[in-house]
């Protein structure tokens, strides 16, 4: 006989020490919050939406913007503010659809794959944030930098004349690596904040999967 | 959310709590995890009772909301130490009528059952509760015949297991 059978005719009778729980201590439960994951991804997306909200508030008000506003040109200037909320506002959107979709009564498949689905979400939106400070601070630098008051003063020492355009080239330079290793360190946060919530889940994903080939 | 609610669920739960029991003990090893995560499984069961609308067994439904928590939604706590408590993993029946081999075997497989991997142990709990693959199936969300060969396998995986 399977031996798995012979403890799934004992499995109906199984005891344990563990105690019971009384119709009180249920109804104590009930008002506990969770300390699931699906839980932790929404604080995390919060958070997520909020910071990159009050680095978009925090340049706009900051007096160099001003600079950028008369060199950018309003209509520029507003029309990429204004796109950058929008798509924000859509990011918003999706995340919030995603989760509504998080059920714990669907499949386990389908329910892992809504999880992830979330996860990717807030990905593209990292990604999105990453990208636009970095081409909106290359264009703001190119311009910025041959207008720059410190900068046409420096050009104008001895050391300089003649050689304007590689100078340009190491600010550029400088401001592109600068912009850099901000991407790179976001990226690694992000990577080891959903790395750890995550890493149990996706396990259990790809063993679901497997089975499936 | 009303009180008339909360007192049909608290039943309903009180009398298939012992489901709930078994998916703690099997996928934790100690007394703390294990109502951690009965915690977690009341929470949501919880907040997932008013979509509950009766067209499923109570119980049916609470497998897929457990189940779904312990594999997918449940965080293990790493700050405990992972020491298997083996008072827990043991395995208890009511009456003794086994002889002592015999009970001695299904402690055995039993620990052998907890050495699996989070997916597996759900597979083989399912089964042990009587499920059929096409219930099997529905709840993880993969097909029938794939629940029958993963099946097989975890049954070839527990023998090894046993027998080295």
């Amino acid at each position: 006989m399977d031996q798995l059978d012979i403890l799934k005719k004992n499995w109906q009778s199984q005891t344990s020490e563990t105690p019971q729980f009384t119709s009180d201590q249920l109804t104590g439960l009930l008002a506990k919050k969770s300390t699931g994951i699906v839980k932790w991804l929404f604080i995390i997306a919060i958070i997520e939406f909020s910071l990159f909200a009050i680095v978009g508030l925090f340049s706009h008000f900051s007096d160099q913007q001003q600079e950028s506003i008369e060199l950018l040109g309003q209509p520029l200037y507003y029309g990429s503010l204004i796109l950058h909320y929008v798509v924000i506002i859509f990011f918003i959107y999706l995340f919030y659809s995603n989760y509504k979709n998080i059920s714990t009564e669907q499949p386990t498949r389908s329910l892992m794959k809504s999880i992830l689905k979330t996860r990717r979400t807030m990905k593209w939106y990292i990604w999105y944030n990453l990208i636009y400070i970095m081409v909106l601070g290359m264009i703001m630098s190119a311009i910025l930098i041959p207008n720059d008051p410190r900068v046409v003063h420096l050009m104008e020492s001895p050391n300089a004349v003649g050689h304007e355009t590689a100078f340009y080239f190491m600010f550029f330079g400088i401001c592109f690596v600068i912009f850099l290793v901000l991407c790179v360190v976001m990226y690694l946060i992000y990577m080891l904040i959903y790395g750890i919530l995550l890493r149990r889940l996706k396990r259990n994903y790809n063993e679901l999967k497997r089975m499936e080939v | 959310m009303s009180k008339k609610l909360e007192q049909e669920f608290v039943k309903q739960l009180n009398e298939n709590q012992n489901i709930v029991h078994k998916i703690c003990r099997l996928y934790t090893n100690d007394q703390h995890a294990h109502n951690d995560l009965f915690q977690e499984v009341t929470v949501q069961l919880w907040r997932a009772y008013p979509k509950f609308r009766g067209d499923s067994k109570f119980s049916t439904w609470m497998y897929r909301v457990a189940l779904n928590t312990a594999i997918t939604l449940y965080r293990k706590s790493t700050r405990r130490v992972k020491t298997q408590d083996y008072e827990s993993v043991q395995f208890k029946i009511e009456d003794q009528q086994e002889d002592d081999e015999q009970m001695e075997q299904l402690t055995l497989l039993y620990g052998a059952v907890k050495q699996l991997n989070d997916i597996e142990k759900a597979l083989v709990f399912l089964y042990l509760e009587d499920k059929n693959y096409r219930e099997i199936a529905e709840t993880m969300g993969i097909s029938e015949v794939n629940a029958r060969v993963k099946m097989n396998r975890i049954k070839t995986k527990l023998t090894n297991i046993i027998n080295p």
